[in-house]
């Protein structure tokens, strides 16, 4: 009896996992496999997975106006939880991701996101091409320029090269932007490299050039915030968050964007995908179109002071927008953008998670 | 005389040394909960620096609603996951501590399996799962994923607090003409509620506290605050947010006084009885 009861009870609690685990499947599945490819009629609702505080709440509830729609925005934290997350399969809940360049030709390879239909994005003809890494699977939305603002006032010497960065005299001053695709391209370059060198050697030397750039580091994140509580002098950050930064130290703003001579910035663009098994596609696309509308977009970069590749749009933005301070520098076409760089990540994040471990 | 005035003496020093620790623990636990709860009464949109007082967040904090939706969110997953994780732990800790069976030592090492394996190792082997059944993401996926991590914690918290020799009092009750069911309300579920409470309140805590499993398994329409808080950091974490946690944490003491006297009375009423 006893040894029945024993039995009963101890396999209770993995039954009962079991038992959730299984239960819902049927009711959960039917709604989700039956919809077809393309619905016969319009979709009532979108499901976009993107950053935070990255678009303006006023555009989305216009859409939402003019397609009776509800759009359902969920952010990520990290572009690379994003990735894990749409390559596990959870792709297929959204209708739109957010995605960089450096993951676009794995996905693409992956099959992990659908070929776009351009026929029905008419207005993606504002964007200029030489933006536009993946014309047919991805629209660009905005851009970040990652350069080095630095407080005229407070930072000791005038830095026109990443070497300068090294500097002993910057110890405990550096604010910088994290992630090893962010920080290695920047190494490399200093060190006279390919920024998306796929060679161990080089990176393993960009890795020593980064541990004396650890040095002078005071803060990884919250560029804006260090900057503009005087817990650092420069900053290694994104155009964006230096125009926050500028805007919030108000008419006497000391900060500046390093004038640059020779080395090349890193251009990075947050692109929309539209993941394998996407639901509500109609919607999808006449989301990617309205974004790409000039007038859409300039009220946007009012809110949201990006690089943007629309022209059209930047062309019809507001003053303040194209007199931004953080957009006041000379070498706007010395880029590099983030390549995959496909088995040489692993390269990567082993001397990333060094560097971060410390050893 | 003298003897006893060292003793003395030597009493007092430790009692100062044992406060200065206490406080010195005390001041790294709490200095950032208190700090957080300063900057939410900052005058500005994002907690940068000290700006001024304002108590507007306090305010706004109710109309934002992604805020407010994602803490109720949170708050209905933490509660059925408490009680799922409770009933199930319970039977578990009764099971795998009072019967014997073939395997009971493998079963009782496999419960520290989920525990130790890294979370977001467990959080994408269960996406990939799910995907593949076709279990649309939302609440149910999340709940699944956070019951893996807190049944075996109460399992343990559980199992710690059955004594080995409680069958005495459940065979005493049988013979006394109880029945199964019977015994286990009245003798077996008493003498082991405080294992159970604190099974409750640590799933709880686990629950509502979670990021990993959340992030991973959340749907399109709904996430979990800590999820929500965590995406914020791109651009700035607001002081609504530090509005919230203040309320939060205002409302746990709050409810830590009240058991507190609740369990005061009780204990008067008792000795008077």
């Amino acid at each position: 009896m006893k040894r029945i009861l024993s039995g009963v009870l101890a396999s209770a609690m993995l039954l009962a996992l079991c038992a959730c685990g299984g239960g819902k499947t049927p009711a959960e599945t039917a709604p989700g496999t039956d919809a077809p490819e393309t619905p016969a009629e319009a979709s009532t609702e979108l499901n976009i997975y993107m950053w935070q505080q990255y678009i303006s709440d006023e555009l989305i509830a216009d859409f939402e106006s003019q397609n009776n729609c509800t759009v359902n925005l969920s952010y990520m934290s990290d572009n690379a939880d994003a990735i894990t997350k749409l390559t596990a399969g959870g792709g297929q809940e959204y209708d739109l991701i957010m995605t960089c360049d450096a993951y676009m030709e794995s996905l693409i390879a992956g099959g992990y996101v659908e070929e776009l239909d351009m026929s029905q994005v008419p207005n993606a003809s504002n964007i200029n091409s030489a933006y536009w890494s993946s014309p047919k699977h991805s629209i660009p939305y905005l851009g970040n320029y990652i350069y080095v603002v630095y407080n005229k006032e407070t930072c000791p010497i005038e830095i026109t090269c990443y070497n300068d960065l090294l500097d002993p005299s910057l110890k405990g001053q550096i604010s910088t932007i994290d992630g090893a695709r962010n920080l290695f391209p920047i190494a490399l370059i200093a060190l006279g490299y390919d920024p998306n060198s796929t060679v161990e050697s080089e990176i393993a030397e960009a890795y020593e050039w980064l541990v004396k750039f650890n040095e002078n580091v005071v803060a990884y994140g919250a560029a804006e915030q260090n900057l503009t509580n005087g817990t650092a002098s420069v900053a290694l950050t994104y155009d964006g968050n230096a125009s926050w930064a500028m805007a919030e130290m108000g008419e006497e703003n000391p900060l500046v964007v390093a004038p640059f001579t020779d080395d090349a910035v890193q251009l990075g663009f947050d692109m929309y995908v539209m993941p394998t098994g996407a639901k509500h596609t109609d919607l999808a696309y006449k989301f990617l179109d309205y974004i790409c509308t000039p007038e859409v977009m300039a009220k946007n970069l009012e809110e949201f002071p990006y690089f943007c590749p629309n022209d059209a749009a930047v062309a019809a933005a507001p003053e303040s927008y194209r007199n931004d301070p953080a957009k006041d520098f000379d070498y706007k076409e010395n880029v590099f953008f983030q390549e995959d760089v496909g088995d040489a990540l692993t390269i990567y994040n082993d001397y990333y998670q060094k560097l971060k471990v410390g050893q | 005389m003298a003897n006893l005035t060292k003793v003395q003496r030597r009493r007092k020093t430790l009692g100062v040394l044992g406060d200065l620790y206490a406080i010195l623990i005390y001041t790294v636990l709490y200095i950032p909960v208190v700090v957080m709860m300063i900057f939410s009464f900052n005058d500005q949109r994002y907690n940068y620096y000290w700006s001024g007082f304002t108590t507007q967040w306090y305010g706004k904090l109710f109309g934002n609603h992604a805020l407010m939706d994602s803490l109720w969110y949170s708050i209905v997953i933490a509660v059925l996951a408490t009680v799922i994780s409770v009933v199930v732990g319970t039977l578990g800790a009764l099971g795998l501590k009072r019967y014997e069976f073939r395997m009971k030592k493998f079963i009782n090492g496999m419960i520290f399996i989920p525990i130790i394996v890294p979370e977001i190792v467990l959080a994408v082997a269960l996406l990939i799962i799910f995907m593949n059944v076709g279990f649309a993401l939302g609440m149910g996926s999340i709940l699944i994923g956070h019951c893996t991590f807190c049944i075996p914690y109460a399992v343990v918290t559980i199992k710690g607090r059955i004594s080995g020799d409680g069958n005495t009092l459940e065979e005493a009750s049988m013979d006394l003409g109880a029945n199964r069911i019977q015994t286990f309300c009245r003798v077996t579920l008493p003498s082991i509620m405080p294992g159970v409470m604190s099974a409750a309140f640590l799933s709880f805590t686990l629950s509502i506290d979670d990021v990993v499993m959340s992030n991973m398994l959340s749907g399109a329409k709904n996430t979990t605050l800590p999820v929500l808080i965590l995406s914020m950091n791109k651009s700035g974490v607001t002081p609504d947010v530090n509005a919230l946690t203040t309320i939060m944490i205002l409302v746990i003491v709050a409810c830590m006084l009240l058991s507190n006297a609740v369990k005061a009375a009780l204990r008067k009423r008792s000795q008077a009885a």
